[in-house]
């Protein structure tokens, strides 16, 4: 412990000459230019989503829109909602005066499409307890300088069924870009996330595909959860496969300049996390390019970790079932695992390679007493299968001793014969 | 278990150099949109609603703005009121003639051209309640064939007529405030399909003040002082009431002489349970504050949030108890920035009054 303070003392002596973090502000065009309508023009917005008929088109026309109330689309069956494009059709909810979100949308078989959000104080666009809902080319982002003004997620489906979320760009989110939460059968593709606090994640949710995406200059990459007390209390069934994974380096600005962590765990997560998995059952992460993640590529924890309750009705704090295999990992050079971050300095300091070492792979090493009195079994059946492994930074932890009696161990041996098969199906909705 | 949150590891360098950040805020310029007086065509009560006008309902008598309703237009009251920026609120319900609201599964069930009607106003001076007032906006909700459908209709600056505005609207209204304050509120009403933000029981739109739990307590209609079910039973617009006795009462949060639990649960289920329940669009949070509601975890106590952002401030948990200043539920209610306040709609000020008694509920959790 006393070698360690140490080692913790000079790496703040050498984090302080770095700052805290990235940040960025990079917008993917200028809507600045795009031409302002009128209020007739923005209430007629406002009247077609309030007047839609079932299996009608809302069609939004090119320009910019400043609203100050809510989109809301209540109930309806298959209707579209359609702009002249991401760069063209511009949403701005800046001078919203209340309303958790900008645009709400409830009912079935809706699609959004080709337009940009910007500026809501809550949440970009919300979809909830929607049977197939399809966002496609949308854009959906802040423009404020001090990020601690953005809102929480940008595009967010929550207890919805059959979503799809194709073509997406989700940025500088104080939560997460993509967000879905409480809901089955998902895909989330061909997406790109940047400079949110998280990029993608999937909460509390069953049978989930994640593929073909880049998540790039977030804190944290791509993520998968299932936090206690909720409705749907548990999810299972993640696969997360063919994303870039780069850079996420940035600020972790959830929670106001100068502030540490609250009660959302977002707040927890340090910045340079590729992907990570928090109490997460049924998850196969595989042929990923993880790339320049500062502290860790993978991360693999139990909600324990966080230090909160962890105990509600049928939901488990444990991850298990997990199948991490045929990955491409390169830690980024010159740089060392987070400090702003109890997490961060938890690998920082403790990790199997030595203080300030990047890792590719953690493991919290936390399992379920009741099911063996060893990790050596691999109770949690946590199964880890990557090319070249002996030369990739693999550190299994071991908390469960405490505070004073914290250790880490390499050995990777113990993860590495097995396998698991993880069952998603989303045929019935790629062809939304 | 390893608790991380006892790991004495605090970045106080990091903290520092974050903390000498400078925050840079924006003012946002504030459009105010004045109601709208624009004639209309007179309009018929052909019964094909919405009507534009609220005139042309005929649910009150004589000048609209003296709000003398006609005689099967009934006043009602719920034990707690929502609180929306001090508004004061006169309540209605017009049930067609010839046919009663029933009680059902305890439940009360209105007849297929049900009105409730709600006018929201300010008097010029809140020490002088009869005087001069200014009516902002009257919301119905209509039973329709098809379910309850929402229309709020805004008051004209002459104070003569409603007009239907669908895309909602704001404007601002100035009063004297009880101890004799001058106040300036940004009032907004809300779109039409706002309504449905609070108005949801599994996303069908629904009334939430005319539940037995709220009505089942005595009103003065200035002739008779009765319980309002048994007066509605009475005029023979309700069937299945059987007696005060036999339904749950929920107390009006100001009256003092009640228990401080009892007032504070009131106050969580009108002002919160319209979201914050199993059929609720806030369902995702977990949190559920309805009146009978007895899961510490489920009211907020040492709940971690959900989607809060940066609703949660600087606070771990919804409710801590015995620190109110630690509560990400007091948190929210004290604030009036979008996207943290709570209720999300309604309130750009904050309920001193509702504040405190919420403080002092948590300060007597153990």
């Amino acid at each position: 412990m006393r070698k360690s303070l140490w080692g913790l003392l000079i790496l703040f002596s050498i984090f302080t000459l770095f700052a805290c973090g990235s940040s960025s502000n990079e917008q993917s065009f200028d809507s600045s230019k795009v031409a302002r309508m009128s209020q007739e023009e923005v209430e007629q917005v406002i009247e077609a989503f309030i007047m839609a008929e079932d299996s009608s088109t809302i069609q939004i026309p090119e320009g910019f829109f400043e609203l100050n109330t809510q989109l809301i689309l209540d109930n309806k069956n298959s209707v579209k909602i359609k702009g002249a494009g991401m760069d063209k059709t511009v949403l701005s909810f800046k001078n919203l005066k209340s309303g958790g979100e900008g645009v709400k949308i409830v009912g079935n078989n809706i699609t959004v499409e080709d337009l940009s959000i910007e500026d809501a104080p809550g949440d970009g666009i919300k979809a909830q307890h929607t049977d197939g809902i399809t966002f496609r080319r949308i854009n959906v982002t802040w423009t404020n300088g001090d990020k601690s003004k953005n809102g929480t997620y940008a595009i967010y489906p929550v207890q919805c069924k059959n979503v799809m979320i194709d073509e997406c760009i989700a940025s500088h989110s104080k939560d997460a870009g993509i967000y879905v939460g409480q809901s089955e059968n998902i895909i989330v593709k061909n997406s790109l996330a940047f400079g949110n606090v998280a990029g993608i994640e999937i909460e509390n949710s069953d049978n989930a595909e994640v593929f073909g995406n880049t998540a790039r200059e977030n804190s944290g990459g791509i993520f998968v959860f299932n936090l206690p007390g909720l409705p749907k209390s548990d999810g299972k069934g993640t696969k997360i496969y063919d994303n870039d994974v780069i850079d996420n380096n940035h600020k972790n600005f959830a929670t106001g300049n100068g502030e540490g962590p609250n009660g959302n765990t977002i707040t927890m997560i340090p910045p340079g996390s590729g992907i990570v998995l928090l109490a997460a059952k049924e998850v196969e992460i595989f042929n990923n390019r993880i790339h320049n993640n500062k502290t860790t590529g993978v991360a693999i924890a139990s909600y324990q970790i966080t230090g909160f309750p962890a105990e509600a009705p049928n939901w488990s704090p444990y991850t298990k079932n997990i199948y991490v295999h045929d990955n491409s990992y390169e830690r980024k050079p010159l740089s060392m695992p987070d400090l702003t971050r109890e997490l961060g300095q938890l690998i920082s300091v403790h990790n199997a390679y030595g203080p300030g070492k990047t890792q590719d792979i953690i493991y919290d090493g936390i399992w379920d007493e009741e099911i063996s009195e060893t990790i050596e079994s691999n109770p949690m059946r946590v199964c880890i299968q990557e090319a070249g492994i002996e030369n990739l930074h693999f550190t299994r932890f071991y908390l469960m001793g405490g505070e004073d009696k914290i250790e880490s161990f390499k050995d990777y041996q113990l993860f590495q014969n097995c396998k698991v098969d993880v069952a998603t199906d989303v045929s019935e909705i790629a062809a939304l | 278990m390893v608790d991380m949150k006892k790991m004495n590891w605090k970045p106080g360098i990091c903290s520092a150099l974050l903390a000498a950040a400078i925050l840079i805020s924006c003012q946002k310029s504030q459009e105010k949109a004045a109601s709208e007086s624009k004639t209309l065509l007179e309009e018929i009560a052909n019964g094909a609603f919405p009507y534009k006008r609220l005139s042309t309902y005929g649910f009150f008598k004589g000048d609209l703005n003296a709000l003398d309703p006609v005689d099967l237009v009934i006043l009602y009251k719920p034990a707690s009121s929502l609180f929306t920026d001090y508004a004061l609120k006169s309540r209605y319900v017009s049930i067609p003639e010839g046919q009663k609201a029933q009680i059902v599964d305890d439940k009360i069930e209105f007849p297929i051209g049900s009105v409730l009607i709600k006018n929201f106003y300010y008097p010029t001076d809140f020490r002088k309640l009869e005087g001069e007032r200014r009516i902002i906006e009257t919301r119905l909700l209509i039973h329709e064939e098809k379910g309850w459908e929402a229309y709020p209709y805004l008051w004209n600056e002459e104070q003569s007529e409603a007009l239907l505005k669908v895309v909602g609207a704001e404007t601002e209204v100035k009063f004297i405030d009880y101890s004799g304050k001058d106040q300036v509120i940004n009032y907004i009403v809300p779109n039409k399909n706002q309504c449905k933000s609070c108005h949801n029981q599994d996303e069908i739109l629904a009334p939430i003040g005319v539940k037995i739990q709220h009505l089942n307590n005595e009103l003065d209609y200035g002739s008779v002082k009765e319980n309002q079910l048994a007066h509605w039973s009475t005029l023979n617009l309700l069937e299945g009431f059987k007696g005060a006795d036999s339904y749950h009462s929920m107390v009006n949060y100001e009256d003092e002489t009640q228990s401080l639990s009892d007032r504070a649960m009131a106050y969580l289920d009108i002002n919160c349970s319209h979201c914050h329940s199993d059929e609720g669009p806030a369902s995702t949070s977990g949190l559920f504050l309805t009146y009978d509601q007895t899961d510490p975890l489920k009211i907020g106590i040492n709940k971690t949030p959900v989607a809060a952002g940066k609703g949660a401030g600087t606070f771990t948990f919804d409710i801590v108890p015995g620190k109110p200043d630690e509560s990400i539920l007091t948190h929210r209610m004290k604030s009036v920035e979008v996207g943290v306040s709570m209720p999300e709609l309604g309130r750009t000020t904050v309920h001193k009054e509702g504040v405190e008694l919420i403080r002092e509920w948590i300060l007597s959790l153990k």
